[in-house]
């Protein structure tokens, strides 16, 4: 509209005066022409001086104004100003024409037609409008760009069919096989999802400096009217076998607010979860938290979905694929008592079934004296708590149970909280009269470990504070997977709640900052349990000193299971993510054929320091079942870290085992694996992005369309574009806004002479 | 909930303790003590059934109470770092305040006669993982009452001998042999053994996960050996295995 009347009023549109110089062109004859108008400028002005009849000074002036002001228009017009431009020659010229390829094209979202069917239309042959237009005045190479980047002939070899889009990737191939012809500039036909993983201003800086302008066409809708996306899921990579597990997941949606739709969960097959969610308004992301549990072990590749609505634009966002990796390892935790105590034989019997956990019970009977119950072997832990880090970080996580500061040595001290920010582990302090600062904790580096605050009034044991107390979940709490004692959120809630009271005996109230409070005590004055991460693990501190009345008391039924899942969830959580020796890293669970994958490696020796020369191999099996060898270099970017590539040539999943070793003597080994098949990433957020093709357009100096402003590609090219031009002027004396200021000062002054009664 | 004293419904025995209370060597005189002021903080409480059955006095359970249980509570402190209160607790079986308790020493049991209340308590109490020690019965007689009651409680579950390699022998002490221990009458002299209960055993009951719910020490009296452990007339022998078997099985129920 806007750009309509510009055009009528000045003759050309915006672009011709934003790309022109401008200039005048006097002859001969203007200048006399000039000298006469200037006359009768003169002759205007003394008139209107001399004449008083009737008239006030300011008539005067107005009138002398108007007149002075048409001959000015005229003498402007009579100097013959012109626009002078380069444009680019006709057939002298190439054109890139980049057109995307990917499967998000295929999206029927222009009124029933897809983005595709723009592109037949406007390029599919002969008689194509755009096509023909281009065609006429350039040089055409045709590219279609999804993942790869091809020089096509025409636009029957398109197939719509790229898993991905890679724009940046497209303007780099297509300015590197254009480079040394007079380049116009390049047309990019696009929804603009781009979805690749590296920077497009790569692409973009190396156009600006050739001065090849990028003009974009974006196709589809900004916004779709109907529609549900599974934005985001968030699965760890690798759990326990039986792990429950809280999975958010993120949904956004158009057109359905306030129905209710089902979030469902498949493992290979089997439905294992299915949560019900009221979806919020248009456009505003909602969370859903699914639980279910990891029950075979292996690479398990679970589904999440929301059923296709009848009437949605794209169905194909509904539904995201996780591979989780489902460890049947046997995790080894050490908990260490100062005294005999019921937490040790109710904690151990708690988790005595779980197949997956192993703790190790070293409990002081008396004066270096100690049990050991659940050890490896006759030799396991003879000496009392571990004294070497070797021996120490074998374990993934350590329970302090009412053991004094004192019993350990200033280096065992340091080594418990180089576990935690170290080597990656977790510990957790129980409550007891020998804990926290009671136990002399207070100015100890496992102090400075643990998410609380010491009571500094406590010294050794004698503030004998004690109360009985219930306890409940904070809202962190109610939905944290380590303190999730039922099925349901709803039903852990409530059942937190109903549970029997317990005691403390140590003075806890505060978490540090940055810490999580998961329960607290009935009131909310004392912190029951909280954890923060600590370096590269983390830290729990659980100060109660009898979780055993939950199973013991007699409000509990003898069958009731809470006490069990409390604790081996809690354990479980603990053990969950901490690393190995050998850490084996891969950027992604799925990626695609002949895609090249990075690996990396992370390698400590037993002490879990950074060791820069080990040997390090990354064993592939393929789908097939064929093994092959990958060596990983250090990459001297940082310790410990290793790195390779290879290039998956089968789809299905690769199993890749890393493994170190130093002078021949083996580190480690962690497995990973990946799942090479065609991504589904177009689907998602696969709107038209115009913010992302006006950038393109404007930092390389091109212009953004869309499909109702097309029409004006063609002429913008010719002005904008580079390569051969010519420098062409174009008059402005004949703007129909001259004609218009003119007839309009004219009819002014008639106006004002009528209404002043001078006429 | 009130964990303690008030459990005894009997009154107080108005013993002369003042020598078991004050003891030649406390713990504290090795090592400082870190015990809660508060009696309701503490760890352990040596905890006696109160049951329904024959005996003199106040009843078959009461025996040797509780000046045994003092005495011993004392001679643990010493022995180990158990947080243990100092003083006795006795608890009705049909009392739900029992589960407070996961130890629990009955005696006499030939004398035993529970009634359907104590039975379901006790019951429950064992399953949800609560530890039943029983001495001081004698003879074919009583461990027919014994073993009728005890299959009232736990009829699904089979009465088994403990052997000497059983950890509960070796906790703590290294116990190697099977001591009879004698009732104060019996250990200056002549036979040790009542009735006819010859042979001192050490049997158990465990649930199907092989956890030990029940020890049985038939034919020997270890809470006497407790009671007159600081007589010159007691065989130190004697009530040295008592305290050890003991502060082995105490140790054993903590954590197994």
């Amino acid at each position: 509209m806007f750009e309509s009347l510009f055009k009528f009023l000045f003759k050309y549109r915006p672009i011709i005066f934003d790309e022109g110089s401008l200039a005048f062109r006097p002859t001969t004859a203007t200048f006399v022409a000039a000298v006469v108008v200037v006359a009768i400028g003169v002759v205007t002005f003394q008139t209107y001086q001399r004449v008083r009849a009737n008239t006030r000074p300011l008539d005067r002036a107005v009138l002398t104004g108007v007149r002075l002001t048409i001959l000015a228009v005229l003498l402007l017009c009579l100097f013959r100003p012109v626009l002078v431009l380069s444009q680019v020659v006709a057939q002298q010229n190439f054109l890139g024409v980049l057109i995307d390829d990917s499967r998000s094209m295929a999206i029927a979202d222009r009124d029933g037609e897809s983005r595709a069917d723009f592109v037949t239309q406007q390029f599919g042959g002969e008689e194509s409008p755009l096509l023909t237009a281009l065609a006429d005045r350039f040089a055409l190479r045709l590219f279609s760009f999804s993942s790869a980047t091809n020089r096509i002939t025409s636009v029957d070899d398109l197939a719509f069919d790229g898993t991905r889009t890679h724009l940046g990737q497209a303007l780099t191939r297509a300015h590197e096989e254009l480079a040394g012809v007079p380049l116009s500039g390049m047309v990019v036909v696009s929804d603009g999802a781009d979805n690749a993983d590296v920077e497009l201003s790569d692409a973009l800086v190396p156009l600006e400096a050739a001065g090849v302008p990028v003009f974009t066409v974006g196709l589809g809708r900004e916004e779709y009217s109907r529609d549900i996306q599974l934005s985001r899921v968030d699965t760890p990579r690798s759990v326990l076998k039986g792990a429950a597990l809280v999975v958010d997941v993120l949904l956004t949606q158009n057109g359905y607010a306030g129905e209710t739709v089902s979030v469902q969960v498949e493992d290979e097959g089997r439905i294992v979860a299915d949560q019900e969610v009221t979806l919020p308004a248009d456009g505003e992301p909602a969370t859903v938290r699914v639980r279910f549990t990891a029950s075979d072990a292996g690479a398990r590749l679970f589904s999440f979905r929301v059923a296709p609505r009848p009437d949605e634009m794209v169905t194909q966002n509904n539904e995201r694929n996780a591979l989780v990796v489902v460890e049947d390892t046997r995790e080894k935790i050490l908990y260490f008592e100062g005294e005999p105590r019921w937490e040790l034989k109710f904690i151990g019997r708690a988790v005595e079934d779980d197949e997956n956990l192993q703790v190790a019970r070293l409990q002081r009977t008396a004066e270096n004296k100690f049990m050991r119950i659940g050890v490896e072997d006759a030799e396991d832990l003879i000496g009392g708590f571990p004294r070497t880090r070797e021996e120490l970080f074998k374990y993934r996580a350590i329970i302090l149970g009412s053991i004094e500061a004192n019993y350990f040595t200033p280096d065992q001290l340091r080594m418990i909280a180089d576990f935690v920010s170290e080597r990656g582990g977790s510990l957790l302090m129980l409550g007891g009269q020998r804990s926290y600062a009671e136990g002399g904790y207070a100015g100890t580096p496992v102090a400075d470990v643990l998410p609380v605050l010491l009571n500094p009034t406590a010294g050794d044991g004698e503030d004998g504070f004690f109360i009985e107390t219930d306890v409940r979940p904070t809202r962190a709490g109610a939905t944290h997977p380590a303190t999730q004692i039922a099925e349901t959120e709803e039903a852990s809630g409530a059942r937190w709640l109903e549970l029997p009271p317990i005691t403390l005996v140590n003075r806890i109230t505060d978490v540090k900052p940055g810490a999580t409070r998961l329960l607290e005590s009935g009131d909310g004055s004392f912190v029951v349990l909280a954890f923060q991460r600590y370096g590269a693990g983390k830290a729990l501190a659980f100060p109660i000193q009898d979780s055993w009345m939950w199973q013991m008391h007699a409000d509990i039924a003898v069958d009731d299971q809470t006490h069990e899942t409390l604790w081996r969830r809690l354990l479980r959580w603990m053990v969950d993510g901490v690393p190995d020796q050998v850490v084996a890293d891969l950027p992604t669970d799925q990626t695609e054929l002949d895609e090249p994958l990075s690996l990396r490696a992370e390698v400590d020796d037993a002490n879990y320091e950074e060791i820069n020369n080990s040997q390090v191999s990354a064993w592939i099996t393929d789908p097939d079942d064929e093994l092959f060898e990958v060596p990983m270099d250090w990459t001297a970017d940082r310790d410990g870290e290793y790195a390779s590539s290879f290039v998956p040539r089968k789809e299905g999943l690769y199993e890749v085992r890393m493994e170190a070793t130093s002078d021949g003597e083996l580190l480690g080994s962690d497995t990973a694996y990946i799942r090479v098949a065609p991504s589904d990433s177009e689907y998602y957020d696969s709107t038209m992005q115009a913010s992302l093709l006006e950038r393109v357009a404007e930092e390389t100096g091109g212009r953004f369309y869309t499909t109702d402003t097309v029409d004006s590609l063609v002429d913008d090219i010719q002005t904008v574009g580079g390569g051969v031009t010519v420098v062409e002027e174009r008059d402005l004396w004949d703007m129909p806004v001259f004609l218009f200021l003119f007839l309009a000062l004219v009819l002014g002054e008639w106006g004002y002479r009528r209404s002043r009664g001078l006429a | 909930m009130e964990p303690t004293e008030i459990a005894v419904p009997a009154p107080r025995v108005a013993a002369p303790l003042a020598a078991q209370r004050q003891p030649i060597f406390r713990r504290e005189d090795i090592r400082p003590t870190l015990k809660n002021p508060s009696a309701n903080a503490r760890e352990f409480f040596f905890t006696r059934a109160i049951y329904n059955g024959g005996g003199r006095r106040w009843g078959a359970w009461a025996t040797d109470f509780p000046k045994a249980d003092r005495q011993f509570l004392t001679i643990l402190d010493r022995l180990i770092d158990l947080d243990a209160y100092e003083m006795e607790n006795a608890i009705q079986l049909d009392d739900p305040a029992v589960r407070r308790f996961p130890f629990l020493y009955a005696l006499e049991v030939g004398n035993m006669y529970m009634t359907e209340a104590e039975v379901k308590g006790l019951r429950e109490y064992l399953l949800a993982g609560g530890f039943l020690m029983i001495d001081d019965f004698w003879g074919t007689y009583e461990w027919q009452n014994f073993e009728a009651e005890i299959k009232r409680v736990l009829p699904e579950y089979q009465i088994v001998d403990l052997p000497l390699n059983h950890p509960i022998f070796n906790t703590v002490y290294n116990i190697e042999e099977i001591v009879q221990v004698p009732s104060i009458g019996n250990a200056q002299g002549g036979p040790t053994w009542e009735r006819d209960g010859y042979e001192a055993q050490v049997k158990g009951i465990f649930d199907e996960t092989g956890r030990l719910m029940v020890v049985i020490n038939w034919n020997t009296d270890i809470g006497d050996a407790w009671e007159w452990a600081e007589s010159p007339y007691y065989p130190l022998r004697y009530s040295t295995y008592a305290i050890e078997i003991t502060v082995n099985i105490i140790v054993y129920a903590m954590s197994h």
